[in-house]
């Protein structure tokens, strides 16, 4: 069964190397990935949207994304909706720490005591809006084709690295060919198997039926859509041979 | 280049990885220990984000950039913000003349990394010296 993304829910934090509320992002998008829900969370650094490629930037179009902000420039969280996909829901530290009535004095460097308990308070915090997406159960926006309870391998993370999506190569590219050459797909083998598991069988508009969820996770110019929808009902004949059917 | 100017030390988020840990560590190292007011650093963030006074303070200042994997996104974001790139370092190439310091930790850095980190602190202070005062680095 193919790891499908919606089962997790994406973090984002801010890098905020300027500011000690930076660092309470960090660590605390960190508690969350690694001790806090570590089987429900992935996470992607902020600046890949820009140095990385197709896969990274489809992320927040892949899973339901959380931006942790540390100060109200909110670079997470627009830089994720400038570069990858509208997010979910935002955590932001400074206002956490106005709500709480905490003023911070920490060192950007390293937390101290009172730091520490922030960064376990906004994991906290985190953690329960990772809950609530996962309740959710899926992402309202995938149209035909319901993604939702599907299983996952257990994320296989090495000592030294926590779940982080640029790791294992990003998000899955398939390479199609189109009438002016080969375009890369993302997600198109997890919404294959997807499909396929749900009974979709190829038919005259199995095209258009594909069309409409890989538009969620790829930017599918007006007019391409026909030889989109003619290549993707091309592809999952393919594949629907390959499995039998 | 004179010492009104600042080199501003830009380390990759690195949020997955302990080699973003450590070059994160390395570049406070430098900036409160070694180098205090003649360094200073940007959220990698803004840059992202096309903040025009974090575009302009990487584009009139020397950057030394710091990456913790072959992905590079501290180099690549301060060239796509047009910044002046003058030392890009790679955690990984002090970690290859350091191989008994293998850092594992992510979230609170280990006493590995933090040695890796001093490590590579030394050799950002020395590109910041002959930045500023156009010392040859030994």
């Amino acid at each position: 069964m193919p790891d499908l993304p919606n089962k997790k829910v994406g973090l984002v934090s801010c890098s905020g190397e300027e500011l000690a509320e930076g660092t309470i992002a960090r660590v605390a998008t960190l508690l969350v990935l690694e001790k806090l829900r570590p089987d429900d969370t992935v996470t992607i650094c902020l600046p890949l949207f820009l140095a990385g490629g197709q896969e990274e930037q489809a992320f927040a179009r892949f899973y339901p994304t959380i931006a942790i902000d540390g100060c109200d420039k909110l670079c997470a969280k627009r830089g994720t909706e400038a570069h990858s996909g509208p997010v979910a829901n935002v955590v932001v530290v400074s206002d956490i720490m106005a709500e709480l009535g905490i003023s911070l004095t920490n060192s950007r460097r390293a937390l101290d005591e009172e730091g520490l308990r922030l960064a376990r308070l906004v994991a906290d915090e985190i953690a329960r809006r990772v809950d609530a997406l996962r309740r959710e159960e899926k992402m309202p926006e995938l149209g035909v084709i319901d993604l939702s309870g599907a299983e996952r391998p257990a994320p296989k993370v090495a000592p030294g690295e926590t779940v982080c999506a640029c790791r294992a190569g990003g998000l899955p590219v398939t390479q199609v060919e189109m009438a002016w050459g080969r375009v890369g797909i993302v997600g198109l083998q997890p919404l294959f198997e997807r499909a396929y598991a749900q009974g979709l069988r190829p038919s005259p508009d199995v095209g258009e039926q594909l069309l409409k969820t890989v538009k969620v996770y790829n930017y599918v110019p007006a007019s391409a859509e026909s030889e989109y929808a003619k290549v993707l009902a091309r592809e999952y004949t393919t594949f629907c041979q390959r499995k039998g059917t | 280049m004179t010492t009104n100017n600042k080199v501003i030390i830009i380390p990759c988020s690195g949020i997955g990885k302990a080699y973003g840990t450590v070059g994160r560590e390395a570049t406070y190292m430098v900036m409160e220990d070694m180098r205090p007011g003649l360094t200073d650093t940007v959220c990698l963030s803004l840059l992202v984000m096309g903040d025009e006074e974090a575009r302009r303070r990487v584009r009139e200042n020397p950057c030394i950039t710091i990456d913790g994997c072959p992905l590079a996104c501290a180099r690549k974001n301060v060239e796509f913000a047009g910044g002046q790139q003058a030392v890009n370092l790679r955690v990984i190439d002090t970690y290859k003349e350091h191989r008994d310091l293998k850092p594992r930790a992510v979230t609170f850095i280990d006493e590995n990394g933090r040695q890796l980190a001093r490590f590579l602190a030394q050799q950002v202070a020395a590109e910041v010296d002959r930045l500023l005062y156009n010392e040859e680095v030994s």
